[in-house]
């Protein structure tokens, strides 16, 4: 069954990119004009504005225990625990016409991932390295999750300040502490479902 | 045996037609309003995130903008409310005696709420109900996880009565400490004579700011009694009851249908069915009720859908910061839900 969604799901997403940039509005931040600062070691140390600061939140579903559920309009990503509760983690999401929905497996995790930008990305923004080492100033931060064949992740972040804005290509970016936390909480083959919010 | 039917059927239509003319001479409330030029709303004497007035005496809250939502549906205009500020003893008496159109004053319904003071709820724009704060050091997310400790709580209140039976049901023991106040229970939590504090959630995200170190506590998840704030009528006006009702439920549909303050003239020019009967551009839903077919659009237009009214009032874009919790829409991890519009 879960093949089936994603067979048929992955090309609708494919076209939808290839054909016209899906637009969507924001409520909570607006849109933060900042690009990708390879290099960058950020300070740890700053703490998060309280609301994206990981905490344990009522929250019921129908998906079980382990399922992650991204909320890309709240800018939230909640790791069900089951009994009507989850934790639930800040992140930035993907821009406007680079937001999308469904559901993905975890495919592969990796500690201190090396970056090498999709070509899509990089014909975007050309001035971006063509590869780098994973490490501090690394743009996928301390750990990152692969989803399904798609050049989609949660990874980390050496911007933190981009946490609740929607800046990312489609990416799930987190805190280095909290993609650390949610990477030890996750094995491969996790359930991913990304919601946003309908469109008009 | 048909006979006997046919003179019921006779006798029900009798009925139905009496309570339509009842219903059309109580249908005063919506003329007096348009009449009067502003719809008089009762709210809380100041109570942020709810109804609270700036320093220049401008009303903002979750409960404000359910009023903004009825001016903005009557009106097309979210300013023409005059706030009755009224304490918890008035609030029912000025809906009977008509001082006030609606009441909107996070206040708790219950049944004999409705049939003493003759008020009806129309809906429940914020579900709260009691939850614990504890210190982060402790490194406690359940309130299961709380056998042994020392809570601090307000004495003589329901939530101390809750608080036994949350305990004994769970089979945890725990030492009591109450205070007379809810300023001297706080203030005993924050010098650490207890490791909880309990009280109503949407009261815990309030009174964690008035702690020394807010940052160092936290609220848990768990909610363990059942405190559905709504607006109320006085009863007796079905058609006021519907518009009050569904100026809730429009702000819920159109957060459920991705309606917001923002695209709601993208809205206008939907194809979807259910877009288009929520902003008027397809049947006379409105119409049926007093109102105009742009009813609710003009509410999400001039004050948002639920999500937008919760996140700026209480949520990520307030000082409250409460996650949404059981106030998420039932799709999304809650229990808020609307009936649909069509």
């Amino acid at each position: 069954m879960i093949k089936f969604r994603r067979l048929i799901w992955m090309p609708i997403l494919a076209a939808a990119f290839a054909v016209l940039p899906i637009s969507h509005g924001f409520t909570q931040s607006e849109d933060m004009n900042i690009g990708d600062e390879p290099g960058l070691v950020p300070d740890e140390s700053v703490q998060l504005p309280p609301q994206f600061q990981r905490q344990m939140v009522l929250y019921r579903t129908t998906e079980p225990p382990g399922t992650i559920i991204v909320h890309t309009n709240e800018r939230f990503l909640y790791l069900v625990q089951g009994n009507g509760r989850a934790i639930r983690y800040g992140v930035r999401v993907g821009r406007e016409g680079f937001q999308w929905q469904g559901l993905l497996k975890i495919t592969r995790k990796a500690e201190w991932p090396d970056w090498t930008p999709p070509p899509e990305m990089i014909k975007r923004q050309p001035y971006l390295p063509r590869f780098m080492a994973g490490g501090p100033g690394n743009p996928l931060g301390a750990r990152a999750m692969y989803l399904g064949t798609t050049v989609y992740r949660i990874h980390g972040t050496n911007q933190p300040q981009t946490i609740g804005h929607a800046v990312s290509s489609g990416c799930f970016g987190m805190v280095n502490a909290d993609i650390m936390d949610l990477y030890d909480r996750v094995p491969v083959g996790t359930k991913v479902v990304v919601k946003q919010r309908p469109s008009v | 045996m048909r006979n006997a039917a046919l003179s019921f059927a006779r006798t029900a239509l009798a009925c139905v037609a009496a309570l339509g003319v009842t219903g059309a001479a109580s249908a005063q409330t919506l003329k007096a309003v348009k009449d009067r030029g502003v719809l008089n709303c009762g709210v809380s004497t100041g109570l942020p995130g709810f109804s609270n007035p700036d320093d220049k005496g401008v009303w903002s809250g979750i409960d404000v903008d359910l009023c903004r939502a009825v001016a903005a549906a009557v009106f097309n205009d979210a300013g023409k409310v005059k706030y009755v500020p009224l304490n918890a003893e008035d609030r029912f008496k000025a809906l009977q005696s008509g001082t006030i159109d609606v009441l909107s004053r996070n206040s708790t319904w219950t049944m004999s709420r409705e049939s003493e003071f003759n008020v009806a709820f129309t809906g429940v724009n914020y579900y709260d109900g009691q939850g614990f704060m504890v210190r982060k050091a402790l490194k406690k997310d359940s309130a299961l996880d709380l056998d042994n400790s020392k809570v601090c709580v307000q004495s003589g209140t329901t939530t101390q009565l809750n608080l036994g039976d949350y305990f004994r049901t769970n089979n945890m023991k725990y030492q009591e400490m109450a205070f007379p106040d809810a300023a001297a229970t706080l203030k005993a939590y924050d010098s650490g004579q207890c490791d909880v504090f309990t009280s109503d959630v949407s009261q815990l995200y309030a009174e964690r700011l008035g702690l020394s170190a807010p940052n160092d506590h936290v609220i848990l998840p768990d909610v363990i009694s059942k405190e559905p704030l709504g607006p109320a009528v006085k009863q007796g006006d079905s058609q006021w009851l519907e518009i009050v009702k569904w100026a809730h439920f429009a702000m819920l549909n159109a957060e459920e249908l991705g309606v917001t303050s923002k695209n709601v003239d993208e809205a206008l020019k939907s194809t979807k069915p259910d877009v288009k009967r929520l902003v008027g551009t397809e049947g006379a839903y409105g119409e049926q009720i007093g109102l105009t077919k742009d009813w609710a659009a003009r509410i999400i237009r001039l004050v948002g859908n639920y999500g937008e009214s919760y996140e700026r009032n209480v949520g990520t874009g307030s000082k409250l910061g409460i996650p949404r919790g059981l106030n998420h829409l039932w799709s999304e991890g809650g229990i808020q839900y609307a009936p649909p519009i069509r």
